[in-house]
């Protein structure tokens, strides 16, 4: 791997706009964020305090960016930040950071830290002091198309064994179509279920969709990996795909960045408003069913509750229809202590689960899910992302739990009342 | 944090004890002298040629009794005229309280130097180890130094408005010496009421811990293990630990009440019951600082290894078995050894970029 | 001589560092700058902003009570400080005399001392709790202490010349807070003003989203 001292600082001092300036000048080290942050809280190691994490970032405001700093530096009675405070920060950094927005919405003076360590992320990756798990799925996702190395052909395979089971015919590349359907990596190979329950979904709702054989994958490492290049031709492949076919809504699967990546990030990485409107898979069917052209039969009575998904509902902003789908097919369903806007990561995002060296120290923070579990005393759990699908189930097989967990739009289609299509 | 909960061991202030005793008797002649004067009449020579306004002047005077008369004035006390007790008061601390008070004090200074001298720093016998117990939580370490350091300012502040006309004067001048008296005042009547609420949430929080127990006497009869060698069985406190803090807590209360009552005035207080205040505030504010000279002494200085559960939280494993045996086998019993890295670590005081290595360990629990 | 100087040029030359000093660092925030976010926003971010800067004064339910102790303190702390520096008696007549040209209606005298007990008894609980919690303990810089301690003398002067019947010691308490007031732009009590700043950034970007933060 090389490194990029000058580089790191060049890009992480260009992250520091109004918005970070008004933060770093408001924090009067108070600790709450530790509070809100899974990884303090877990365990109990000051080091993961939230705004910790952005020390480099700071020595770097301060020197750059107030009196006391450049003072100080003048007066040589301050060190300037150096390479290896890169190199000892990664691991707090990428390590014990899903960017799961947690601590953004308890800091009493309103820092957005999760905003700043996206930003600081720029200037590690810009260094080259990042996990190089997340190094290589940002490879594969530049050279191939997806992090996990899913070709066309494997997605092809798999679109061929949905439409073999459903009977139905997978629209590929139709231009005009209403909706374009992303998939993340993580769905076309562990979850293929996903795939099948929206096409039985749409044949049933009589919606207008394709699939882009351009660009069909949802996921963006640039975003984890804090790249702004990389995040922004990632995106850009759906962009030029989406607008050739001219389909009035993309459509954000089952997976938590790849929504904050197309939804929030997008536009903003291409420097424009997309000719299309993005909508995320469970405001698609909220919506449908509140039109009438989805209609549900019959409800699980199993105690059920749901993991929020932290890109998708608190950063995310899609809160309200999760709850009111899985209503309409759950007469168990009890909601977490902590839950909407303020449930806890399940440990795994923001390419954490790409990251082999934060494996142990993801699987001892899934305590805090475990707890959430338990205390409800359910064992299904029910998610609409296929990420923390996986972390989830990783964790439960290493607590030795008995629960299960379910793709929200997979639990949906079970219950679709539909005519036309013969059951899987 | 879990910890054993039953009786719990804390470190050695058992010295007090005999302290305790010295102090009792030392105001043992204060005591006797005030009640002494307040009994003793003067012996007037009978004046020869009769005064026609004797009975008249004897009964304003009030000598035997007080008698309430009638004012316009209407308040407090207005109705008595001149007050017997006022002298008897100001004479008692003048002459006894600030010079006999001046002698405890120094008295207890130079003891501790002694002890120090003679006894040294009270060591762990078997050594310090890595091995740590987890003692004081975050909550109780705050209100503990917040408690501390509040009554500091009012020990400081009281002691200048009390031995500052004798002592500081002759150095600072009186033009000097009325703006710091003014200032300590002002800061000693301000302070005063948060050490009532720091008193009163360090009862609640530590009452549990000192009811007296079985072994408490034995501890006592053998002074504590502070005079001769060997440590003696103790739980959480210790019985010196327990005794400081029930003084704490009804000396204290003394202390607030008797404060109260002068520094709010308005309720109707006559002189008598404002004198009677000040005369217990003295006493007892007096007392306490020799006590908490010996705890200060004792927590830092004084023994090895004492601090460090008030400040950091943990106690080290060696120094809990011998000043609180009892506690330390109750916190090994349940597992309750801490490693010192992993204090280290809760401390914050790993590297940035190393992992701790208790993480690795970590089996599905 | 010391007296004319406090009361006079020093006082003066603190006032106006501190008003120019916090304008200034308010100016050097909006100029940083802000790119124009394209992405298409579920709701105003105005109201957003104007929501966050009032809900963040009640914490969220479990950090509540996580951070019991910062809370409270914190909040005996603020409420005690702004009273008896807004509506203290003396206060008045000092900010009316030589700021506002009008005065406004004081606390009564024990209202007073009370704020002043509330505002000692938080910060002292504040100030231990900084030193003895690991996060704090880390996070917590030079800056911090100065701050704190600043802001700690300043009280504590105001307090020993509250009998208000000695010039030295209200010179005292004046000489400290006009240091105060030197140092507060290039500190992070400029957090009175920016927490305004950081809490309506926040709030209209997540109102954007469609999430009430």
């Amino acid at each position: 791997m090389s490194y990029n001292f000058a580089k790191g600082i060049e890009v992480l001092d260009q992250q520091i706009d109004s918005r970070i300036e008004a933060y770093f000048s408001s924090c009067v080290h108070c600790g709450l964020c530790a509070e809100a942050c899974l990884f303090y809280t877990e365990t109990s190691d000051p080091r993961y305090t939230p705004i910790y994490k952005l020390e480099p970032m700071r020595r770097l405001w301060r020197e750059k960016h107030t009196f006391w700093g450049k003072f100080l530096i003048k007066m040589g009675l301050s060190q300037p930040l150096k390479e290896q405070d890169f190199a000892d920060w990664e691991t707090l950094v990428y390590d014990s950071c899903t960017m799961c927005g947690r601590c953004s919405m308890v800091c009493p003076v309103g820092i957005d830290i999760t905003y700043m360590i996206r930003k600081e992320r720029e200037g590690f990756s810009a260094a080259g002091y990042t996990p190089v798990g997340l190094q290589e799925a940002t490879k594969r996702a530049l050279t191939i198309g997806s992090p996990m190395g899913v070709t066309l052909k494997t997605l092809k395979a798999a679109l061929v064994h949905v439409e073999k089971s459903t009977g139905l015919k997978i629209p590929l590349d139709q231009s005009g179509a209403d909706y374009m359907a992303l998939f993340s990596s993580m769905e076309v190979v562990n979850f293929p279920e996903y795939i099948e329950s929206v096409a039985r979904i749409f044949a049933a709702a009589n919606v207008s969709w394709t699939i882009s054989s351009e660009a069909f994958e949802a996921t963006n490492s640039g975003i984890q990996i804090g790249s702004h290049d990389a995040a922004k031709e990632i995106v850009s492949r759906v962009v030029i795909a989406a607008e050739a076919l001219g389909v009035k809504y993309v459509i954000s699967p089952e997976c938590g960045h790849a929504y904050t990546a197309i939804r929030w990030e997008g536009p903003n990485l291409i420097g424009r408003a997309y000719k299309f409107e993005v909508i995320h898979i469970l405001e698609l069917l909220d919506q449908l069913q509140k039109e009438g052209r989805l209609q549900f039969t019959g409800k699980t009575d199993t105690p059920l509750t749901f993991h929020d998904p932290c890109q998708i509902v608190r950063r995310g902003g899609v809160i309200e229809s999760p709850r009111t789908l899985l209503d309409s097919v759950s007469s168990g369903f009890v909601e977490m202590t902590d839950h909407g806007s303020m449930n806890w990561c399940c440990g795994g995002g923001g390419g954490v689960s790409a990251n082999e060296r934060a494996e142990d120290l993801r699987l001892k923070v899934f305590d805090r899910k475990k707890q959430q579990i338990e205390s409800l005393g359910v064992t299904t759990m029910v998610t609409s992302c296929a990420n923390c699908r996986i972390v989830l189930e990783e964790g439960i097989e290493d607590r030795e739990m008995d629960v299960e967990v379910i793709g929200l739009t997979e639990l949906l289609a079970e219950y679709l009342m539909d005519n036309s299509t013969p059951a899987a | 944090m879990r910890r054993a909960l039953i009786p719990h061991k804390g470190y050695g202030i058992g010295d007090d004890w005999v302290f305790y005793l010295l102090i009792l008797i030392m105001l043992s002649p204060l005591l006797v002298m005030s009640t002494a004067s307040a009994e003793s009449g003067k012996n007037t020579q009978p004046i020869q040629i009769p005064n026609p306004s004797a009975d008249l002047w004897r009964e304003v005077r009030q000598r035997d009794a007080i008698a309430v008369g009638n004012s316009q004035v209407k308040s407090a006390d207005s109705g008595v005229l001149i007050n017997p007790y006022g002298d008897k008061w100001r004479n008692f601390r003048m002459t006894q309280l600030i010079p006999y008070g001046g002698y405890l004090l120094a008295g207890m200074l130079l003891l501790l130097i002694i002890f120090f001298i003679v006894r040294g720093r009270i060591k762990v016998v078997s050594g310090m180890s890595d091995k740590k117990l987890f003692r004081y939580s975050l909550y109780e370490r705050t209100i503990h130094w917040c408690l501390a350091a509040i009554f500091l300012f009012l020990a400081f502040t009281g002691l200048i408005l009390l031995f500052g006309r004798s002592l500081l004067i002759p150095i600072v001048g009186q033009e000097f010496f009325s703006l710091l008296a003014s200032a300590s005042k002002e800061g000693h009547n301000l302070f005063g009421p948060l050490f009532a609420v720091a008193l009163v949430l360090v009862f609640f929080r530590f009452v549990r811990r000192n009811i007296y127990q079985k072994g408490d006497l034995t501890w006592l009869l053998k002074g504590g293990g502070l005079i001769g060698k060997g440590h003696v069985p103790s739980n959480f406190f210790n019985m010196g630990e327990k005794s400081m803090f029930w003084m704490l807590v009804l000396v204290g209360g003394v202390i607030v009440g008797s404060g109260l009552v002068l520094v709010f005035p308005v309720f109707g207080q006559g002189r008598v019951l404002m004198e009677l205040s000040h005369v217990s505030h003295g006493i007892t504010t007096l007392v306490m600082i020799v006590v908490i000279m010996g705890h200060i002494y004792i927590g830092s200085v004084g023994m090895e290894g004492a601090l460090d559960g008030m400040t950091t939280g943990y106690c080290d494993l060696n120094w809990a078995k011998e000043h609180h045996e009892q506690w330390a086998e109750l916190c090994e019993e349940q597992n309750e050894v801490i490693m010192e890295d992993e204090v280290s670590r809760l401390q914050g005081d790993t590297k940035a970029n190393s992992m701790p290595s208790s993480l690795t360990q970590e089996t599905g629990q | 001589m010391i007296g004319e100087l406090i009361d006079g040029p020093l006082w003066y030359f603190a006032f106006g560092v501190f008003v120019l000093g916090v304008i200034y660092r308010i100016i050097s925030i909006l100029r940083a700058g802000l790119k124009k976010d394209f992405s298409r926003p579920r709701a105003e971010g105005s109201a957003g902003a104007l929501r966050t800067l009032f809900s963040r004064f009640i914490p969220r339910r479990d950090v509540a009570t996580r951070g019991r102790l910062t809370v409270i303190a914190g909040y005996l702390f603020h409420l005690g400080l702004f009273a008896l520096l807004i509506f203290a008696q003396p206060h008045v007549t000092f900010f009316s005399e030589r700021i506002t040209g009008f005065s406004w209606p004081a606390l009564p005298y024990w209202a007073f001392i009370v704020s002043a007990e509330l505002a000692f008894i938080g910060l002292l609980l504040l100030w231990l709790h900084r030193v003895l919690h690991p996060v704090t303990r880390l996070l917590s810089s030079i800056d911090d202490y100065v701050g704190i301690g600043l802001v700690f003398l300043v009280m504590l002067t105001g307090c020993l010349a509250l009998a208000q019947a000695f010039e030295p010691l209200r010179l005292l308490h004046l000489f400290l807070a006009e240091l105060l007031l030197i140092y507060f732009p290039f500190s992070n009590l400029m957090h009175a003003f920016t927490f305004a700043f950081s809490r309506a950034y926040t709030g209209a970007t997540m109102a954007r989203k469609g999430v009430n933060a």
